[in-house]
């Protein structure tokens, strides 16, 4: 325990009144500060202009926030090069002022500690750890499924799971229950002090029941979770992947809303052509588009539609497995929600335990 | 282990995505599509082993990764042979003496020559595949004492598409090594028919048209029997070719009961950031780029759709 106390200070329980939630907010004059906000007709991650109208009454967001640590669109360098052929470039680290995310939920954030395996390990990541070591992350349990697709506890998650978050909130009718999980979350808490409030015995309780009715509300579950790995590997040749993948258009939206997908492109975005002037910039790819793998000789280790459907569910359940010990994918269900044709990776690992 | 498995170097830099410069100071067409190029880095060697490779690139262009195939330098320059498929290498293959490129790495495994110290060594090259090979190759003939039989099979797809004639002759002369080779096909037909296709270079077209191939014809996989007898304890064979090329050489290596672990390969995937992030060259759990590209083959035979 006193390990614990060294390492995350303090554990801090608080009882925030919502309406004050702004004035919290605008006591972090050095962050900036991201929230949910509402467009028409969903919610999405922005960098508020006005701190204050911070507003959490959301269900979940369409993009996970996974975008702030590491956007979709990022320049690695710029370059100049003259007819003299000089070779000049200059690095585009990010600068950004720390940033405070609230309204995270918890399997967003779980899912931003596996990011952080790929792009750490022996090749560290400048880019994605400059952000990720300069944000910070304030979770929201989920009282109730957000959506109806959620399938959190299925994937070792909870809709309380505090991984990869430095403070969550419950929300408990005019209150948030206010917990700080990490030094950072801590520390944030203590720069309006006099907003918050000690929780009461009854307070306590009221979360857990929160907690432990959440749970039960989920109800897209993939029950055999634990054989799907090893039944995964030996599925390979399965015409299996072929029947499920026949609906696919190849639009990539279940990988482009995924909030652990990684997988990214370089390339060159020229301003001018002479002296030739202008940007490497990595964005996101998609294991679900054809050229992926396409060699520039034409050939195609992933040729078709099936063999694309089956990397994305083996990548998940199956290699990151083996390389980490976890799956990758924390049952947001924004995959199932949003694809246009229905494909929907819960079936589709509940067939595969079937099988 | 680490002795004998394909080497791999933890590089310590500050942003992995940034490439150094180096001066383009040679350039020589060699066949149709595929150029020689050797680089100048500014103020240090690449520091690369046989079998690594490097991302070049071109400022307004972008990034590919390119084998190097000189053998581990002690000076600034490092060799390559780039085939013009993409907007990349085409933009490599305009470049003129002098300009400059972009340069990370080197990456990825190399075929692990200090363990293969005191063993025979027999390469089987197919087409490009030759130009990692050479840099294993050259290492082993630098260092000829250090190995027992060394042979070496190269096969092609027409006489046009030879590449390093010069060395390929050296090879066939030298008593200490064995050299076979072989093409596909003596039917330069296709050549003159490709008159909408770019090509860098015509000349070995136009010797091939009035000189007879006299050599072997068949694919690579012909050449086995020509081989005398291959020890399986003490040789392991160096597989370097086009996709197609492993399934039937490795056929042929099982049937001189060469053992899985015997049998090192370098795969090509389409890669992109070369240091195991991107996910382009994904097969399974193993990310071509950083884990290969060179692997043993017992290492790898439970992928499927590996070869």
């Amino acid at each position: 325990m006193k390990i614990q106390k060294i390492l995350l200070g303090d554990k801090m329980e608080k009882i925030l009144q919502k309406k004050t939630l702004p004035d919290w907010v605008n006591k972090l004059k050095n962050y900036q500060i991201i929230a949910p906000v509402q467009n028409e007709n969903h919610w999405d991650f922005q960098i508020l202009s006005d701190p204050s109208r911070i507003k959490l009454d959301y269900k979940n967001t369409i993009l996970s926030p996974k975008k702030f640590i590491f956007p979709q669109r990022e320049v690695f360098f710029r370059f100049r090069s003259d007819e003299q052929s000089s070779y000049d470039l200059q690095e585009n680290l990010p600068e950004e002022k720390p940033a405070v995310i609230f309204g995270v939920r918890p399997c967003d954030a779980r899912a931003l500690t596996l990011m952080d395996k790929v792009f750490g390990g022996d090749m560290q990541d400048p880019y994605y750890w400059k952000r990720r070591n300069a944000t910070i992350l304030i979770g929201l349990g989920c009282n109730h499924p957000p959506s109806e697709n959620c399938f959190c506890t299925s994937v070792n998650g909870s809709p309380f799971s505090r991984e990869g978050l430095d403070i969550m909130l419950t929300e408990m009718g005019d209150t948030y229950f206010v917990e700080s999980i990490s030094k950072k979350g801590e520390q944030l808490i203590r720069q309006a002090e006099a907003l918050f409030k000690n929780p009461k015995e009854a307070d306590k309780s009221e979360k857990k029941q929160l907690k432990s009715r959440a749970e039960k509300e989920i109800s897209r579950k993939i029950p055999n979770i634990k054989n799907i790995p090893s039944k995964l590997e030996t599925m390979f040749d399965s015409d299996f992947w072929n029947e499920e993948s026949l609906s696919c258009i190849r639009c990539g939206i279940c990988t482009y809303l995924c909030p652990t997908c990684h997988c990214f492109d370089i390339n060159d975005e020229i301003k001018s052509n002479f002296p030739i002037e202008g940007e490497r910039v990595r964005t996101w790819d998609n294991c679900q588009f054809p050229d992926f793998t396409m060699h520039s000789s034409g050939h195609n280790p992933r040729p078709d539609r099936a063999a694309r459907l089956r990397q994305r569910i083996l990548h998940k359940f199956q290699y990151f497995v083996k390389l980490y010990q976890t799956y990758q994918c924390t049952g947001c269900g924004r995959c199932v929600s949003q694809c246009p044709v229905g494909i929907d990776i819960i079936e589709i690992l509940n067939k595969v335990d079937a099988r | 282990m680490a002795e004998t498995y394909p080497h791999k170097e933890v590089i310590e830099k500050t942003s992995i995505y940034l490439p150094e410069v180096a001066t383009l100071r040679e350039k020589r067409p060699m066949t149709p599509f595929d150029t020689y190029f050797s680089f100048e880095l500014r103020d240090h060697s690449l520091g690369h082993r046989p079998g690594q490779f490097a991302e070049i690139s071109i400022p307004g262009i972008g990034e590919a990764p390119i084998s190097v195939s000189s053998p581990p330098a002690t000076d600034n320059r490092f060799e390559m042979v780039i085939r013009k498929v993409g907007t990349v290498t085409s933009a490599i293959h305009s470049l003129e003496v002098g300009e400059k490129v972009g340069v990370r790495g080197p990456y990825g495994t190399s075929f692990p020559m200090e363990a293969l110290k005191g063993s025979s060594l027999l390469f089987i090259c197919g087409g490009i595949g030759l130009v990692p090979a050479r840099s294993a190759i050259k290492y082993a003939l630098e260092h000829r004492d250090d190995y027992k039989n060394i042979s070496i099979l190269f096969g092609c797809k027409d006489p046009a598409q030879r590449l390093f004639v010069d060395e390929l002759e050296q090879w066939k002369q030298r008593d200490d090594i064995v050299f076979y080779e072989t093409v596909d096909t003596t039917d330069l037909s296709t050549y003159l028919e490709m008159s909408h296709m770019d090509l860098s270079y015509r000349g070995p077209v136009d010797e091939w048209k009035s000189k007879k191939w006299k050599d072997n014809v068949g694919v690579i996989t012909t050449l086995f029997p020509k081989l005398d007898y291959v020890d399986p304890r003490e040789t392991y064979a160096i597989v370097v070719g086009p996709p197609v090329m492993y399934k039937f050489a490795i056929m042929n290596l099982h049937d001189m009961e060469l053992s899985d672990d015997h049998i090192i390969l370098s795969l090509e995937r389409r890669m992109k950031c070369g240091v195991g992030k991107c996910g382009h060259c994904q097969i399974e759990d193993i990310y071509v780029c950083q884990d290969g590209p060179v692997f043993y083959y017992n290492d790898i035979s439970y992928i499927k759709g590996v070869i």
